[in-house]
């Protein structure tokens, strides 16, 4: 099994607190997008 | 645990739920007001509406049980069911609410009897299908109200189904939308603020953030991992996972419903985020109040129940060590309740839609009185929660595997011929019914294989990799494409009122 780094500070492996907060944070940008973007009328 | 307080508490609840049921019956004149509110709702009654929709039994006791004993592999749950009401929204809620404006859709079987140009037949299968998920979908909210009322008043499980039936019923069958819609945005207002109050104390009494973490870590190496090496959870589960949340509960009639009743197609702009950013900060939080419990029972602060579903209980039993006063635990379970009843009400309100709008007025008897198809409304509202309460009686072992094969069987019934009929103008009549039908019969029949572990033609339905609503999922998607160009086209004329084609809205 591959070595896995600790994120210390949250307890959790780093390819945890990348996957989740790396979706997370796509979300977010992908909807702020759309609230820029969409003008409300057909 | 069912001192006076609570009770007092609990019972304040529920009156004003009764209350809120008795002033919305008087704002309603006809059926439109009572099926889509008579299309008044602003941004946040629809924001808190969506959330209090989307926000069912699971999110409480199941999300915190599934993360008990799974860990973090399931937290893209919690990622997807709050991205679904943007997909809802954005994918299906505009174009729908453009189209509702001119052509007076009361139900999204009415857009799908209009696209495809089939008054009858894909309307009745529409229906009927809606139907069906929504009794499934029900019976996993009924098992959570139950849950919760045993755990407080220590009633045996069929009184605590019937407290449970007759308020919800109550006040959804008297007040419609306009009830539905007010009672979701006090139901979702206590949630949110309960749970970011509450949560934070459950994961501060296990020993803080950090310290849950690696403790479940020390357990299992995989509870702390973003996905399973093999099996449920791991990456290609994971991915038809996020189908089966973000597509599945965006195109459940009793979300996608709500997009009709918006008072100003403007409250789409923002409401996406919103949603996602608040409800999303609820179930991280409930997901993280699972892992707590985890530590709380390994450490031997509380053991849980010795019942099939005992992990549904963790949440209950965190809050009662976390807090040990009693009146916070009734502010709890009314925390709980609001959650439930948010989903239960809107899902009978659907059903009672479907009957009596859909297969009634439209197609049984098409010169029925407003009246007549009110009172029917309502008389199957009435019926829904009876029905459900006594296919609750028997609770399943994990209220999440019941809650998703409902979704599941929504996402594979509906998503195909709703995205075909928005976004594509060479999907037929011919092509919906057999996407439809198709999906909806795969979706019951690979359900039922994977729920009673059998193993058949060579396959172990138990352990396939993806969810089961995937495979039924691909075979609608096939038989719309396969059908659709092997069949006469929609006329233009249609195609041109129904705004089909491949943008969300003409800029």
């Amino acid at each position: 099994m591959a070595h896995v780094i600790r994120n210390k500070m949250l307890g959790l492996p780093n390819i945890t607190v990348y996957a989740v907060s790396g979706v997370v944070v796509i979300i977010i940008l992908a909807l702020l997008y759309w609230g820029l973007t969409f003008r409300g009328h057909d | 645990m069912a001192d006076i307080g609570t009770i007092v508490i609990v019972t304040l609840y529920f009156l004003a739920m009764l209350g809120i049921g008795i002033w919305a019956s008087k704002k309603i004149k006809n059926t439109e007001d009572y099926l889509v509110a008579g299309r008044q709702l602003g941004f946040w009654v629809f924001v808190l509406l969506m959330i209090g929709t989307v926000c069912s039994g699971m999110s409480l006791l199941g999300v915190s049980g599934l993360g008990y004993k799974a860990g973090w592999p399931t937290i893209w749950e919690q990622i997807f069911v709050p991205l679904s009401i943007g997909v809802c929204v954005i994918f299906f809620g505009v174009k729908l609410h453009n189209v509702a404006r001119t052509s007076g859709y009361v139900t999204v079987q009415d857009y799908l009897a209009h696209r495809y140009e089939s008054p009858t037949a894909l309307r009745s299968l529409a229906a009927v299908a809606g139907i069906i998920v929504s009794l499934i979908y029900l019976v996993g909210q009924y098992t959570a109200i139950a849950i919760v009322l045993i755990w407080i008043f220590q009633v045996p499980l069929w009184l605590a189904l019937v407290i449970a039936t007759l308020v919800t019923m109550a006040y959804t069958a008297i007040g419609g939308l306009y009830a539905v819609a007010w009672a979701s945005l006090i139901q979702a207002i206590i949630l949110i603020v309960g749970v970011l109050i509450m949560a934070p104390l459950i994961i501060w009494y296990a020993g803080g953030f950090t310290h849950v973490n690696e403790f479940i870590g020390t357990i299992n190496p995989n509870l702390v991992m973003p996905w399973n090496p093999s099996g449920a959870f791991a990456f290609p589960y994971i991915f038809s996972f996020a189908i089966l949340l973000g597509l599945g509960l965006a195109c459940a009639p009793h979300v996608i419903n709500n997009v009709l009743a918006i008072k100003d197609v403007k409250y789409f702009k923002w409401a996406p985020l919103v949603a996602f950013l608040l409800y999303g900060a609820v179930m991280f939080l409930l997901k993280f109040s699972g892992f707590a419990g985890l530590v709380m029972v390994k450490e031997g602060v509380f053991t849980l129940p010795t019942v099939a579903n005992a992990q549904d209980f963790v949440i209950l039993y965190g809050i009662q060590n976390a807090m040990p006063i009693l009146a916070l635990w009734a502010v709890f379970a009314v925390i709980v309740l609001a959650a439930v009843m948010s989903t239960t009400d809107r899902l009978m309100l659907t059903i009672g839609a479907m009957v009596s709008w859909d297969l009634y007025k439209k197609v049984l008897k098409p010169n029925a009185d407003d009246k007549h198809v009110l009172l029917l409304s309502k008389i199957v509202v009435v019926l829904s929660a009876i029905v459900t309460m006594v296919l609750s009686i028997n609770p399943p072992e994990m209220l999440a595997i019941l809650i998703w094969m409902g979704i599941g069987t929504m996402l594979a019934t509906f998503a195909v011929p709703l995205l075909a009929g928005l976004y594509w103008r060479g999907a037929t009549r011919q092509g919906a019914l057999a996407s439809m039908s198709l999906g909806l019969v795969f979706a019951l029949v690979f359900g039922f294989l994977n729920y009673f572990k059998v193993k058949a033609l060579g396959i172990d339905f138990a352990t396939i990799p993806l969810h089961f609503s995937f495979y039924a999922f691909v075979i609608s998607i096939v038989a719309m494409i396969v059908v659709s160009l092997a069949t006469q086209k929609t006329s233009e004329k249609v195609l041109n009122e129904t705004q089909t084609g491949w943008f969300i809205s003409k800029q």
